[in-house]
Formats: structure tokens, C-alpha cells, sequence
């Protein structure tokens, strides 16, 4: 993979946020495009923290399925506990969690360490592969418009939590990603790459949701193995009446 | 040495977003309560998406009482603020702040721990 290196850009420009300095377009550059590899986590400070809408437009069917599922789900009910991804969009925005995007001319691969999410958004003139089944994070294709990269996504599984930003099968995503630098809180120079998604459903909401997602680089950071389903094997060792040996309970060094 | 680690958690727990994904909800803590608890760790389960542990504390009367946190930051986080798992291992003598189900006063969510040497780890709240 080739590595870009951080070519600032003389173009500036002022955001109006309390306690941010001018801005500037921060172009790393792969070629002739931006290059988004890096390490990231998700930006917090004035304006930049990422969230679901408070009041979603749901449709007259959807509003009563999200009341259905409020008499019948608790609190307690919830896929994250059971480790489900969240998938596309949620995942693109709020984890604290490190996210790391390796790019190449062909696509780019972006790992969330929550969750252990993995997603593939390949390059449209470069012959993407066609995806038969629908997935979590769907099937992405992206084109570059100027230091744009626009990625459109389909062929979204259905993530029936009601609670949760429900999306169905005729889920379609188009983002709009680019890079950027400016102050962070503290007033440091800090880089972002910034997310404004558009979502459209038609089974489920009566217009496009936007969010503007922004991630931090961070290259002072990892990524950290998150494994996430222990809890449940556990759980059913339990159901099981099973208890697995203790490795760590063998002296180091035993004879045969 | 006395300091203080604090987590995004709070800031994730508002932006919640992630309520869609990563975490479920946390509206099922009474978060306005700071219940400290200081005892011996008697078992630990260092995971994702939450930590969860029990504490040994010893009563004024002399009795035992474990205290059954069922759920706190995930692993990943305190590892990332800096948190051996092995200064929690069991046998260990930490201090943590909680805070009680509402529907159940009986589990807490761990939202500090503070080591004996007064590192804290905080992942939500004072």
C-alpha cells in the first residue's frame, strides 16, 4: 500500500466553531487523490461530535413498529450485548473506538476496532466485485469527485431494532468523505476526515436522515483486539454445566 | 501518585449514537448516584462489550457482603486509559464507584475504580 504523506493545502478557510482557528483543507495525497490511511478516532469538541437524530421521519408503518417493539423490548434487550454489528450507517459514527482505513488505488479497507467491524468500499473504475448477499455493511462503490470520495451502499441486511436506527433491505447510503485540518479543542493542529452521509429508506422513513460524521487522526493510537462473544460462550458453558481447564493453572515446564 | 484517567465513555454515552452501536442503553442505571465500595476483587471478567466483577467489602459489624457489578466500561477502553487488568485481578483491594439499577438495587455499574495508590479510572461521572 502506498503510504501518502500530509500536503497542506494553501486553500483556507474559517470555521465558525468557539475556540478553532482557521481551518484548512489537509490533502494527503495517493496519486493524484487524497489518501485517508491513517489511524482515527472519533472527534469530540464543539460541532464535531456525531449523533443520531433525536427525532427520526419515520413512516405511518414504521412509527407503529417502533411502538410495537418499545411495549415488547427492554432496555435489556439489545444486539449489542450479543455483539451484532451495527452495521451501515450506525457504525460510521460515535464508538469510542479506534478506526483504522488502509486505501489502495482499487478500494479502501476500513477496520472499527468495536465490535471487530471490517467493510470494503471499492473503487467504481476499477471493477468491483458484485456482492449477492446482503451484509451488515452492504456493498460499497466509491468515485472521486475532486478530493471528494463519494461512496454510494446497497445490498444492506435488514437491522430490525427499532430503537436503534432501523434499516431495511431497501436501505441505500450515498457519503461524501473528505479531509480536513484544523484546531481541535485544545487549540492544537489536529487532521479529521469527515463524513456527511445521506440515508434513504423508503420502507421506513418519509425522507433522507443526514449525519455528518468526524474522525480524528491518530496515529499515537492501535487498534485493540476486541473480542466481544466470551460472555455468551460463557453462558452457555454455564447452561451446559461445563468448566473449561484452567491452562494457567499447569506448571511452566512440566516433565513428560 | 494520584490521578486520574478519565474515559470518552461519557462523551460516547450522550453522543449515543452508538446507541445504535455499539452499547445498549444505559438508561437502566440510576447514573446520579456515586456509591463508593472499597474491598477485594473476587472475581473479574475483563471483556467487551462490558466489563462486569464482583467485590468482597467487609461490613462495620464484621460480616461480608459481595457486591455483584454486572456491567462497566469495555475492556477495550480501560486498556486504552491505561488499566492493567492485573491491578483488578481477584485478591486485589480496590475502591469502586457504582452506581445501582434502577429496577434491581442489588447490581451496579462500575463507573470509577481507584487503585490503592489512588490511580482512578474513571469512566463516567465525578
Amino acid at each position: 500500500m502506498a503510504i501518502g504523506f500530509w500536503r497542506l493545502s494553501a486553500v483556507t478557510l474559517a470555521i465558525g466553531l468557539p475556540g478553532f482557528a482557521l481551518a484548512q483543507a489537509a490533502r494527503p495525497t495517493q496519486g493524484s487523490h487524497p489518501d485517508f490511511s491513517g489511524i482515527y478516532f472519533p472527534a469530540v469538541g464543539p460541532g464535531m461530535r456525531s449523533q443520531t437524530p433525536a427525532q427520526l421521519p419515520y413512516n405511518d408503518a414504521a412509527k407503529k413498529l417502533v411502538a410495537d417493539y418499545q411495549k415488547s423490548f427492554t432496555l435489556d434487550d439489545d444486539p449489542g450485548r450479543y455483539c451484532i454489528w451495527p452495521g451501515m450507517p450506525r457504525a460510521v459514527w460515535g464508538a469510542p473506538f479506534s478506526v483504522e482505513i488502509q486505501q489502495r488505488p482499487q478500494d479502501l479497507s476500513i477496520y472499527w476496532e468495536g465490535y471487530g467491524m471490517y467493510r470494503k468500499i471499492y473503487m467504481a473504475d476499477h471493477n468491483p466485485p458484485k456482492q449477492l448477499v446482503p451484509s451488515a455493511m452492504g456493498h460499497s462503490v466509491a468515485r472521486w469527485e475532486g478530493d471528494t470520495l463519494v461512496v454510494e451502499t446497497d445490498k444492506l441486511k435488514p437491522y430490525p431494532y427499532m430503537t436503534r436506527m432501523a434499516t431495511s433491505s431497501a436501505a441505500h447510503v450515498v457519503e461524501r468523505l473528505h479531509l480536513e485540518q484544523h484546531a481541535d479543542a485544545k487549540g492544537q493542529p489536529a487532521k479529521y476526515l469527515v463524513d456527511e452521509l445521506v440515508l434513504t429508506d423508503p420502507k421506513v422513513y418519509t425522507e433522507p436522515v443526514k449525519i455528518k460524521a468526524t474522525l480524528q487522526l491518530r496515529p499515537d493510537l492501535s487498534l485493540i483486539e476486541y473480542t466481544c462473544t466470551d460472555t455468551l460462550w460463557d453462558d452457555y458453558l454455564t447452561q451446559r454445566g461445563l468448566t473449561l481447564p484452567d491452562l494457567d493453572e499447569l506448571p511452566s515446564g512440566a516433565k513428560e | 501518585m494520584n490521578r486520574t484517567i478519565v474515559a470518552l465513555l461519557g462523551a460516547a454515552l450522550t453522543a449515543l449514537a452508538f446507541p445504535a452501536a455499539a452499547h445498549h442503553s444505559f438508561a437502566v442505571w440510576d447514573m446520579t448516584q456515586n456509591i463508593e465500595f472499597k474491598g477485594v476483587v473476587e472475581t473479574l471478567k475483563f471483556r467487551n462489550p462490558h466489563m462486569a466483577m464482583t467485590l468482597t467489602t467487609t461490613k462495620p459489624d464484621g460480616t461480608k457482603e459481595t457486591i455483584n457489578f454486572t456491567e462497566g466500561a469495555p475492556a477495550n477502553m480501560l486498556v486504552r486509559m491505561g488499566l492493567d487488568p492485573a491491578v483488578i485481578a481477584p485478591g486485589q483491594e480496590i475502591t469502586v464507584i457504582g452506581a445501582p439499577r434502577k429496577d434491581d438495587p442489588n447490581e451496579y455499574f462500575i463507573k470509577s475504580i481507584v487503585l490503592k495508590d489512588g490511580t482512578k479510572f474513571q469512566s463516567i461521572g465525578p
